[in-house]
């Protein structure tokens, strides 16, 4: 088959800390950063983006204070491309900075009002910059799904010789699907021997499959954020890619995935934000199952519906009685409360139940299928009465 | 297939052409997004997303499941009788009296479903492979003889023994069906994996073939896609991707990345997307999250300072389409990521002109605003920052005037 089996190794760098505060209307506080960074560090993810200490004031406190909290991830600050930039950003004591500048014909025109030549030297600049500080560097192009290749590869590889890290290609307005990705990643790779790091925004949803195409194509590292917050529409989810890597791509990366939920619900209500019922991996729907169909399937063997068990990410299954259930999921739920009903009583209470669910527009509550139940119960035994006297 | 051969094949389907007319889609948000544990319509909200979806240009609504009875039924047969210009099609098990449920529905298409992997047949059905194959011809048979238009769906296809697969799809073929629906039913396939599967049984089979995917792991939308360029000419979507679990290819999500991404343009009104999706969300109890893709309003709410000097140079550095594409509006907030640009850009908005040097020190306080409230600021909260500002600095000239 296709999948590939060799076993590689592949780095995970989160952006929920910087990119994901950058979000419109998203503020951390110290203490929900600091908090943050340690849930990270506990979940086992190899390199966090603290945050842009060219924000100065707060933000530099902020990131001091992550710096302190003694963890094992490897931290990152995140600067612009002017020698200001990176020397405030050594003189906070951070070692590892990601140094990100435009790329693309369009940015450069536009927003620089530069051209190419002005880009190379100003990336000499930097990175002299950044060496003679002692720092470990990335070098992020933004735009670099717009750039031109040739000009991308020229960029590349004054990057590596001059010491970078690894290079990070930046899809900034999701201009890539799966297919171009792995194109693009993949001539990359075949042209020059260094590590490439991606990075997706989810504008058009497929964020994480550019993210896996990406591997696919030979790419070492890949920037997540938790929930895929960030900017715009978020980035690739740090939930997901890990879940992909280990069940799509047998790539194991060693990360105490149960405490996925805990955390997408602390960042998310730091953000001010809900998680989704139905958010990919860690949404409460994600195995919760109505319809007749799935959730016969689901009671008679989880792996009929399911990937993985639910307290891999920390969430648990439910049964929901609804307009679709069927009358194996009434049995199921009411042997979950001791009551083992017959085929003709889950029958007649299913017909109750789903003109109830349909009334209420929503499904029913545990206690609101136990007064159904009851009210059934009396009626048929009143029924039974009733035949008595009558005969 | 190798491994070199199907990665060759899928670089070079990169930038591939494919013409918009022979791309369908088949809209679900009323059978498969119903089913979501949660989620129920009244049939007047069904009748008004059909209605919807056929303004915006949908090829196909699958309208519910006439086997369920009772209201269900209903307002299938009302909206097969809205005269719309898309076809309505109705689910089904291929068994005789669900089919003859949507006959009574008048629908014109009839989607017939079965498992065709081993593990549902094993454990969910408790039948034989022959039996699925059986029941689904006999279903093909009996739509057939009643002029449907029939699309046979290989339930948990993408869990399913390649070669029996392609049996599968050689019997509904045979039997006379018009489409074979491929359904990851668990999303567990990425664009690799779906790529070949799907380029397998059409290179093998020839037959037309339809998307079904799931975003358990995030790729429903790119695994269409891959589908799409594998062959495939229908997609089975839901508005807002609502559907059991992590949901389905989103439809607004897949229009426009076909349009933008793939340049296949549709020609639907995307104008009405954000409108369409805030009914769904609304009267599935759900909200329409800000960051959701296309329709969720924080793709055009701009905060940071190097993409509002971008946007205000031009919305090309920024943006692959405009807001206004899908019934959104462009928004500016202040908060911890604003600089000066984009203070002076917003107070010109709020009617006040500030320079440069007023501009930095509001970025400072602003800043500082921001992170104690947890939160951008509101318009009235800047200009009282404003104005706060502007009082102190009057204060202090006129105390330096003093000094002196």
């Amino acid at each position: 088959m296709a999948k590939s089996k060799k076993v590689r190794k592949i780095n995970i760098i989160d952006t929920t800390m910087r990119n994901g505060e950058k979000t419109a209307g998203v503020v951390f506080s110290k203490h929900e950063k600091i908090r943050i960074a340690k849930m990270l560090d506990e979940t086992g993810i190899p390199e966090i983006e603290v945050g842009t200490p060219g924000l100065g004031g707060v933000e530099t406190d902020m990131i001091k204070a992550v710096l302190k909290a003694n963890l094992s991830s490897r931290l990152y600050a995140y600067c612009n491309a002017e020698i200001e930039d990176i020397k405030t950003t050594a003189g906070i004591g951070v070692k590892n900075v990601v140094i990100n500048l435009s790329t693309s014909d369009i940015h450069l025109k536009k927003l620089y009002k530069e051209n190419r030549t002005w880009l190379v030297n100003r990336l000499r600049e930097v990175m002299r910059v950044a060496n003679k500080l002692d720092l470990k560097f990335i070098i992020s192009a933004e735009d670099a799904t717009r750039t031109d290749l040739e000009f991308l590869l020229k960029i590349i590889s004054l990057s590596k010789k001059k010491g970078a890290e690894r290079f990070r290609i930046c899809d900034t307005v999701s201009k890539f699907d799966p297919f171009r990705t792995f194109m693009i990643i993949s001539t990359i790779k075949n042209t020059i021997d260094f590590p490439i790091e991606v990075y997706n925004h989810n504008d058009f949803g497929m964020a994480t499959a550019n993210g896996m195409a990406a591997i696919r194509g030979g790419a070492e590292s890949i920037v997540v954020s938790v929930g895929g917050l960030g900017d715009g529409t978020g980035n690739a989810a740090m939930e997901e890619i890990v879940m992909a890597l280990k069940y799509l791509e047998n790539v194991e990366l060693g990360i105490e995935t149960t405490k996925f939920r805990e955390i997408a619900e602390y960042v998310a209500k730091a953000s001010s934000r809900a998680v989704p019922v139905w958010k990919a991996i860690v949404g409460t729907n994600v195995f919760a199952h109505e319809s007749g169909i799935h959730a016969d399937g689901v009671i008679k063997n989880p792996k009929n519906y399911e990937v993985f068990n639910p307290a891999e990410v920390g969430l648990t299954r439910q049964l929901v009685v609804g307009k679709h259930s069927g009358s194996h999921t009434i049995l199921h739920k009411f042997k979950e409360y001791d009551i083992d009903l017959t085929d003709k009583e889950a029958n007649d209470i299913l017909v109750l139940t789903r003109a109830m669910s349909v009334d209420l527009k929503r499904p029913l509550f545990d206690k609101e299928l136990m007064y159904i139940y009851n009210e059934y119960k009396s009626k048929s035994k009143k029924g039974t009465e009733k035949e008595e006297v009558n005969s | 297939m190798t491994e070199l051969d199907l990665l060759t094949d899928f670089s070079q389907k990169a930038g591939v052409t494919i013409d918009p007319k022979d791309i369908k889609l088949d809209d679900t948000t009323l059978r498969d997004g119903e089913q979501t544990a949660g989620v129920v319509f009244a049939n007047d909200e069904k009748i008004y997303i059909a209605k919807m979806l056929d303004k915006v240009g949908v090829h196909q609504i699958e309208a519910g499941i006439p086997a369920m009875g009772g209201d269900e039924k209903d307002a299938i047969k009302k909206i097969a009788g809205l005269n719309l210009n898309c076809s309505v099609l109705a689910w089904n098990r291929p068994v005789k009296s669900d089919i003859q449920a949507s006959v009574d529905c008048g629908v014109d298409a009839v989607a017939l479903s079965i498992s065709s992997s081993d593990i549902h047949i094993e454990h969910k059905l408790q039948k034989s492979r022959e039996w699925v194959l059986e029941t689904m011809k006999a279903g093909v048979d009996f739509a057939k003889s009643h002029n449907l238009y029939v699309s046979v769906n290989a339930e948990d296809a993408s869990r399913s023994d390649m070669e029996f697969l392609l049996q599968f799809a050689r019997t509904a073929k045979d039997a006379g069906a018009d489409r074979l629906r491929y359904c990851d039913t668990l999303g567990i396939l990425d664009p690799f994996e779906t790529f070949l599967r799907v380029k397998n049984i059409i290179d093998i089979m020839g037959v037309d073939m339809e998307m079904h995917t799931h975003n358990d792991f995030g790729m429903a939308i790119a695994n269409a896609i891959a589908g799409i360029k594998a062959g495939a000419i229908y997609v089975n979507t839901t508005i807002n991707g609502l559907g059991e679990r992590a949901g389905n290819a989103a439809f607004e999500e897949l229009v426009m990345a076909l349009k933008y991404v793939e340049g296949v343009d549709l020609g639907f009104n995307t104008n009405l997307f954000r409108n369409l999706s805030e009914y769904v969300a609304r009267v599935s109890s759900r909200v329409l999250p800000t960051w959701k893709p296309i329709v969720g309003g924080n793709l055009f709410v701009y905060e940071d300072e190097d993409k509002v000097k971008g946007i205000l140079a031009d919305p090309v550095t920024y943006e692959l389409f405009k807001e206004t594409d899908v019934g959104l509006e462009r928004q500016y907030v202040l908060g911890k990521y604003s600089g000066i640009s984009s203070i002076t850009h917003k107070m010109d908005m709020l009617g006040v002109k500030v320079d440069k040097k007023q501009a930095k020190e509001l970025v400072e306080i602003i800043r500082k605003k921001t992170v104690a409230s947890k939160r951008a600021l509101f318009d009235i909260e800047i200009l009282d920052t404003y104005k706060e500002y502007k009082d102190k600095s009057k204060t202090v000239k006129y105390g330096k005037g003093k000094d002196k």
